[in-house]
């Protein structure tokens, strides 16, 4: 069990760091989290679940300009971890989850919490647009980096026995 | 660029408010957010600046220090500023074309502005004061009740004390990588943002390689020194709940109570 959590350490670990590595392109409307490619490592093991979520907090309790994001942002990621998780079976499904539930989730706050209305957008569809930025950010980060990293991590299964 | 990360903001200082127990710091810093929220003009915006101001001077953080959070969403503020002064719609003070300025987008401009201010000002405090392995002693403290309901919350704390460890290592690790990929001529600066992103690839794996036998070995280590966790651990640097937490427990619900008689009596 020790390596269980162990190894939900190294994922949190590796997610904050790279949101702090990359932190110019990782928080606010337009954000390409590189980090959030690693939320197909619950196609891997369970112990990504607890790992992303906690990467997720600390990054943004530390770093995030918008203080929310620290409950928002982080139950979202736990939200769709445990979704992608779900979906396990299907590989090119496991990206999925975290697009769908971040883009709704964190364009929901900035819009509701931060009053953030994208430039050249109607201001009916502020709320939309808002939520469209941060999914294609997300889709971005999950599919392009997401997915080859799930079929390059597919070939070395065996480092996540624990 | 890796180098100048500073994880987290800690400032340290030998303040009042950088000795109060972690709990007490987390719960208040909710309960300000949500103050936040309910109130309704600018009067109440007054009893949480002059909150605020007196916490910052009581903390010794220097003012600058504490607005340096502001700077990564200043183009924000003033953009949504902008947008809320023009395109609310109410009774016209000024017009020139399509552009009008009205008192209500006057008013909403400055209300939400104010409020974003006070809220990332407010919570920045939190860490500015809050070592981060505090914060999760704290937080591991105030999710025991939900031990209860089958929550792993030992196991959670020390996680995120392992993953604080882990970050420095990981962001020099990551240094590292990207130097000796591009000296064999990788290219993360040029292209498109899709092309930039994909480039990303061969850092992270091995990166995410060597963090996994980071872990391996320290789960090594702990078995080795028989770690079991949770039931009967002890703890070197045990959180207490003094007397000035009492009292800044008190100072924060007469702040509640301004909030809630300002939005009953104006």
């Amino acid at each position: 069990m020790l390596r269980f959590w162990l190894q939900a350490a190294a994922v949190a670990g590796v997610y904050a760091a790279l949101t702090m590595a990359l932190a110019p392109f990782s928080y606010g409307p337009v954000q390409v989290r590189v980090s959030e490619s690693l939320t197909v490592l619950p196609y891997f093991t369970p112990a990504a679940v607890p790992g992303l979520f906690i990467g997720c907090l600390i990054s943004n309790a530390v770093m995030s300009p918008y203080p929310l994001d620290f409950i928002v942002g982080s139950a979202a990621t736990l939200g769709a971890a445990l979704l992608s998780y779900a979906l396990r079976r299907i590989p090119w499904l496991v990206p999925l989850p975290p697009v769908v539930v971040n883009g709704a989730a964190i364009g929901a706050m900035l819009y509701y919490l931060y009053g953030v209305r994208p430039p050249g957008v109607p201001t009916a569809l502020s709320l939309p647009a808002d939520m469209g930025f941060v999914a294609i950010g997300e889709a971005i980060a999950c599919y392009a980096i997401g997915l080859p990293l799930l079929k390059y991590l597919e070939r070395h299964r065996r480092i996540f026995e624990y | 660029m890796i180098r100048d990360i500073t994880l987290g903001q800690y400032y340290p200082e030998y303040s009042i408010i950088h000795k109060l127990d972690p709990r007490l710091k987390l719960v208040v810093t909710l309960v300000y957010i949500a103050s936040l929220f309910i109130i309704e003009d600018f009067f109440g915006y007054i009893i949480v600046a002059a909150a605020i101001f007196a916490v910052i001077a009581a903390s010794r953080v220097p003012p600058r220090f504490v607005m340096r959070g502001l700077k990564p969403i200043l183009i924000i503020i003033i953009f949504t500023f902008a947008l809320n002064i023009f395109m609310t719609s109410g009774d016209v003070l000024w017009e020139y074309g399509w552009l009008h300025v009205t008192r209500q987008g006057l008013y909403t401009a400055f209300f939400m502005a104010l409020r974003l201010i006070l809220l990332i000002v407010g919570s920045s405090l939190l860490t500015l004061t809050t070592k981060p392995m505090k914060l999760t002693d704290g937080i591991e403290s105030l999710l025991t009740p939900a031990k209860k309901l089958g929550v792993p919350t030992h196991e959670l704390a020390m996680m995120m004390t392992i993953a604080l460890r882990f970050i420095p290592t990981l962001l020099e690790e990551t240094d590292k990588i990207m130097k000796a990929q591009q000296a064999r001529g990788a290219d993360f600066e040029t292209g498109s943002i899709f092309r930039r992103v994909k480039a990303l690839v061969p850092i992270l794996i091995p990166l995410f390689v060597g963090a996994f036998r980071i872990a391996q070995d320290l789960a090594m280590a702990m078995e080795a020194r028989c770690y079991r966790g949770g039931e009967g651990r002890t703890k070197l640097n045990a959180l207490k709940f003094k007397r000035r937490d009492l009292a800044a427990a008190f100072v924060s619900a007469g702040y509640v109570a301004a909030i809630i008689m300002e939005r009953i009596l104006l």
